[in-house]
């Protein structure tokens, strides 16, 4: 499979994730709206998770900067690895076929 | 100085970047996972208590108090004045108890003893007992951790 | 110089005591074709990389949690307010769970469409769908285990569903419930299905379904195969391995992502004796099945409407199971009609799905 279309095939699994990762919030959202609006004063009693403050938001942004950043540079190293070991590979191959 | 010939090899260099990355990648992971598996002491800063339960205590008496999850220990001296210390061992962590009669602190679970003052005298402690600060605050007595940490 | 002898002194003492030379021979030497459907074999690893995921998550999510009728719902709210970071475990293993059995969905379909599951591998897919059926009751139990209003009225609702089958079905109620009713012993029951009695069926389940894998080594879609020519291959260690990398560090990041922006919310403790709340719904991955509940009447014909759903949804799964040895001629026009049926199946279920939430 060509670079190109393995590029096309992880952005294609990506945005698919993502797409059903928005539906699935899109029900959650539905769902929660359905329930504030008939019991409002329990939405008090819900507990909404998060960043406590400014220093754990930015913490948290960092981080998952940092996973991308990391991600991507991994990424980077893999494929050259893997062009090294698929040249290995072709190269074991037209050997024995000489043989 | 150039080298004539590379210190290694340009596999062993993109092995090493590789593993060097998935390592710190793989650490930065582990990060949050110990921190919500190792969560921070549950000691309180101070412990407020109202006065009006200790002042009528005998010398030479002690009454317990919660320093957070631990036992606490507040001793009338022979002088009036009052101390606190956490009632716990310094050699194993067995909550001790006070002996009136011997004016010492005992500790059941290895026969550990400490003097009235905590200091360790007997047994296997290592340590004296670990003293909090006490004050009294109008109607408050307040105990907080020694050495205003 | 030295380094590399000590790594090769210590492999060859473990080597001589365990003979683990042979699997990483086996490894190297296992090979995967590569062709226009090779997309689907990631799929596999991704479900294996995600229940990793959900042990891990859960390891540290049973530190704080308390499965009991009092302490449920607050020990979930003190692991997302006073645990450091608690939020967050619990986010990912909420999401993981999701994007676990969304991959398996995904696996599952792309077995069925490209007929992986012909001979010899009839065992492999009927292991797999007891997997399935594994996962789903992961995500069945692991639901109720906040123990808010939501979770206790979707699990009213579920465990009530095998009542309808004749027979049979009262005792499999009584048996998910502990009694007659949902109360604080279901609860403590479905924790220890959760992260005790089907974990270790899982493992014993995916023990077999690997093996068999391995075995048999990777299938070819249909047409590929009839054509007799020689496929690409690559072998498994390294070159697929370092693919599936990639592919796993994308995977991460995005659930990554996800869990941080999105974490779930925790309602208050249930009630029992409470009217069930409004806009009851299961977990996505049980809406199509929960729509069809719906729209079946109360009574057709001299049956109970609901026993008929059951037992259809039942002879579904039946047929499903036998699938490999129903579509014994898969090249033949047979064989076209159930690569067919798949398409329909995407379709319905999407469908199901989306009209159950209007």
């Amino acid at each position: 499979m060509t670079a190109k279309k393995k590029c096309m095939a992880l952005f294609l699994l990506i945005v698919l994730l993502h797409s059903f990762v928005l539906l699935k919030i899109d029900f959650a959202q539905q769902a929660e709206q359905e329930k504030t609006e008939t019991t409002q004063e329990e939405v008090s009693e819900k507990i909404v998770p998060g960043p406590q403050g400014i220093k754990e938001s930015t913490g948290i942004y960092v981080f998952i900067t940092w996973v991308w950043l990391a991600i991507l540079v991994l990424v980077y190293f893999l494929r050259l690895k893997i062009k090294e070991v698929d040249r290995l590979l072709e190269i074991r191959f037209l050997s024995e076929k000489k043989k | 100085m150039k080298l004539r010939h590379s210190l290694f090899t340009r596999r062993q260099f993109l092995n090493g970047l590789l593993g060097g990355w998935l390592g710190a990648f793989a650490a930065s992971l582990l990060f949050p996972i110990l921190k919500f598996i190792f969560p921070p002491t549950r000691e309180p800063d101070e412990v407020i208590l109202p006065f009006a339960d200790f002042q009528d205590m005998e010398p030479n008496t002690v009454k317990n108090f919660a320093w957070g999850s631990k036992p606490g220990i507040v001793k009338r001296n022979d002088d009036g004045s009052y101390t606190a210390f956490v009632a716990v061992c310094t050699h194993l962590d067995c909550n001790v108890t006070y002996l009136p009669d011997q004016r010492k602190f005992f500790c059941a679970c290895h026969e550990g003893w400490y003097d009235e003052n905590g200091i360790h005298i007997a047994g296997p402690p290592p340590r004296p007992l670990r003293r909090l600060n006490l004050s009294i605050e109008g109607e408050n007595l307040i105990i907080k951790r020694e050495g205003g940490e | 110089m030295k380094e590399k002898n000590v790594k090769k002194d210590i492999r060859s003492w473990l080597d001589e005591r365990s003979g683990l030379s042979a699997v990483f021979r086996f490894l190297r030497e296992k090979k995967i074709p590569q062709h226009k459907h090779s997309l689907w074999y990631y799929t596999g690893s991704a479900i294996l990389l995600f229940f990793g995921i959900q042990v891990i998550t859960g390891f540290m999510l049973v530190f704080y949690y308390s499965p009991t009728l009092e302490e449920a719902n607050s020990s979930v709210a003190r692991i997302m307010t006073e645990v450091p970071l608690g939020w967050i475990i619990r986010s990912v293993h909420s999401w993981s769970a999701s994007f676990m059995i969304a991959f398996v969905f995904i696996h599952l379909l792309s077995i069925w469409i490209t007929k992986a599951y012909r001979k010899p591998r009839e065992l492999t897919w009927m292991s797999g769908v007891f997997l399935l059926i594994l996962s789903l009751l992961f995500g069945f139990t692991g639901y109720l285990l906040p123990w808010d209003d939501l979770s206790l009225s979707a699990t009213k609702v579920g465990t009530d569903i095998p009542r309808s089958i004749p027979v049979l079905g009262v005792w499999v109620t009584k048996f998910l419930r502990g009694g007659e009713d949902v109360t604080g012993d279901t609860l403590t029951r479905f924790f220890g299905f959760h992260v005790c009695i089907l974990p270790l069926f899982l493992l014993a389940l995916l023990v077999v379904h690997v093996y068999l894998i391995q075995k048999q080594g990777m299938s070819l879609p249909l047409d590929l195969e009839r054509k007799e020519e020689k496929v690409k291959e690559l072998p498994f260690w390294p070159n697929f391995v370092y693919r599936e990398m990639i592919v796993w560090l994308v995977l991460i990041g995005i659930l990554f992502t996800v869990s941080i922006f999105f974490p779930p919310s925790l309602d208050k403790a249930a009630d029992l004796m409470a009217p069930a709340p409004e806009g009851i719904k299961p977990e996505w991955y049980f809406l199509f099945l929960f729509q069809m509940l719906k729209i079946f009447p109360a009574k057709i014909l001299f049956m109970n409407g609901d026993t008929l759903a059951v037992l259809l949804i039942l002879l579904g799964g039946i047929a499903f199971f036998f699938l490999p040895l129903i579509d014994n001629k898969p090249a033949e026009r047979k064989g076209k009609i159930i690569t067919v049926i798949a398409y329909l199946f995407i379709i319905y279920v999407v469908g199901m799905s989306v009209w159950s939430l209007l």
